[in-house]
């Protein structure tokens, strides 16, 4: 039962991925880019390491990958936040809808 | 630079100690309690706490507990949203994007907890912060649809529960940027 609901949380975890790197290909600029990755790849890591967990030896290897998780979760996110700021800097302009 | 108080020795001392306490238990983890691991736990556990002092010499911030759980639960669901929503607009033929650039003033005064803000703007849905300009933030939204001015103002004040901040009576709006309206969807 618990490997079930392990793959469970793995393969969603693979979909998020799937998803962001997805967007990655079809969103039109680097600041809609940035939204999937930092989005996408965080939830996406989260199901995996909740899945893992689940299959995990002990308890230190479950802590090992929550302390993985929020060091992605920080960086992701000061690294996009320094991506878009870069972006504007040197006027890359945002894709409009319509224009 | 001249200070009011003097801060004793033992202060002095105990604030490199309790980093390399942190640091220590980080490390831990991360060799998942293997003793060898301490050959090279030991020196990286000193090199992080030298960093850390020469970054930032004086912790200003102090962590509410309660407003920090608060503040977990709540950015779990909003990232849970935040990345089904960026996904499915990823995948959808349509590639449902309006996208708009907005201007936040920010109610929140110290620069840690404008990082800390910062960051979860750009985990929340179709929302990502792209720099900061006097008491303003720069934001990235991907479809101006999307209420942001509410959902910001709600992030700011759980990240101001997190370190028990009162927040400034000014700004907490939207500015417009490049000449167009807030909300303008064109």
């Amino acid at each position: 039962m618990i490997g079930w609901i392990s793959i469970a949380l793995i393969a969603t975890g693979a979909f998020f991925f799937m998803a962001g790197s997805t967007g990655v290909l079809r969103f039109p600029d680097v600041y809609t880019r940035l939204h999937a990755l930092t989005k996408a790849d965080n939830l996406g890591l989260g199901f995996v390491v909740l899945g893992l967990s689940l299959r995990a030896d002990s308890w230190i290897v479950v802590l090992k990958m929550l302390l993985i998780w929020s060091l992605v979760i920080v960086a992701g996110a000061t690294a996009s936040h320094l991506v878009a700021e870069a972006a504007r800097m040197s006027n890359v302009p945002p894709w409009r809808k319509r224009s | 630079m001249p200070t009011t108080t003097t801060p004793s020795l033992i202060r002095v001392l105990m604030r490199p100690l309790r980093r390399a306490v942190v640091f220590a238990a980080v490390w831990w983890v991360v060799a998942e309690a293997d003793p060898e691991g301490w050959v090279f736990g030991i020196p990286f556990v000193a090199l992080a706490t030298g960093a850390s002092l020469a970054l930032t010499p004086t912790r200003e911030w102090r962590i509410r507990p309660v407003g920090a759980l608060r503040y977990a639960g709540y950015f779990i669901q909003q990232s849970v949203l935040g990345g089904i929503d960026v996904s499915m607009r990823a995948i959808k033929p349509s590639l449902p994007l309006d996208p708009l650039i907005l201007r936040y003033r920010m109610r929140l005064v110290p620069e840690y907890a404008r990082v800390l803000f910062a960051d979860t703007v750009s985990l929340l849905p179709g929302t990502l912060s792209s720099g900061f300009e006097d008491d303003t933030m720069t934001l990235h939204v991907l479809d101006c649809e999307l209420d942001v001015e509410q959902s910001l103002r709600d992030v700011e004040q759980r990240v101001a529960d997190v370190f028990g901040l009162d927040l400034s009576a000014e700004g907490g709006e939207l500015a417009a940027i490049d000449g167009g309206a807030v909300g303008d969807c064109r």
